[in-house]
């Protein structure tokens, strides 16, 4: 299952070649993209997270304690 | 089942809504309340008895035996401080009881490096009507009760 939520997530932040960082916290993905404009936050929600908060050239993907599995599953991804 | 909820740090009852952080402020993963740390080097306590089943320098979820998950994260973006400073009494897995040391840690350190040493304590997926007795303002010691979780 969270394989396909880290695929989902992915999708959300505009695809692997589009993402720069990702780093698990304990309840959020903190993302580095390449094209802010590529970010897809109603993709985002329905992949399961529970808010999008944009940061100057980040974004944080809310995902609850799961974050750093998930983290480490898009990074087998990228 | 009732469930009690003990500060993992002395300080000041704070709402949730003052975190500086909207993750926090706007409950994304839960709702519950904020211990503003009064003093230095201290340990931070597990708020309930329960295993491990996150574990970051700076930011713990101790699950209990019916699958309530309670996050302590120590300070705000604290992350970026890479375990820095805080020193882990326990390992991922391990069963604690409430009021057992889980991180050691300097809310004053993390203030001097220019991060807020606020300490969200949070019920995750809790839905707010179900917690109780959140008094904010008034001091707290490590290992008071700060709120009760009915399920």
């Amino acid at each position: 299952m969270a394989d396909d939520r880290a695929e989902k997530i992915l999708a959300g932040l505009g695809g692997a070649e589009n993402v720069i960082e990702v780093e698990g916290c304990i309840t959020r993905l903190r993302c580095e993209l390449e094209d802010m404009s590529l970010l897809d936050e109603a993709a985002l929600k329905a992949a399961g997270a529970m808010g999008v908060v944009r940061m100057g050239a980040g974004v944080q993907v809310i995902v609850g304690p799961e974050a750093d599995n998930i983290a480490s599953d898009i990074e087998d991804l990228l | 089942m009732s469930l009690e909820i003990l500060s993992p740090v002395s300080g000041k009852a704070t709402a949730m809504t003052e975190v500086p952080d909207p993750v926090f402020a706007q409950a994304m993963v839960g709702p519950g309340i904020a211990v503003l740390p009064s003093g230095g080097r201290q340990d931070a306590v597990a708020p309930v008895d329960g295993t491990v089943v996150t574990l970051h320098p700076h930011a713990f979820v101790v699950a209990t035996e019916d699958g309530r998950g309670v996050l302590v994260h120590l300070g705000i973006d604290t992350v970026k401080q890479k375990g820095e400073g805080f020193t882990l009494h326990v390992v991922k897995g391990e069963a604690v009881r409430a009021g057992q040391p889980v991180v050691g840690w300097d809310p004053d350190a993390v203030k001097a490096a220019g991060y807020s040493p606020i300490v969200p304590v949070v019920a995750l997926d809790a839905k707010a009507e179900v917690l109780s007795g959140l008094p904010t303002g008034g001091d707290v010691e490590a290992g008071d009760p700060i709120f009760t979780w009915d399920s």
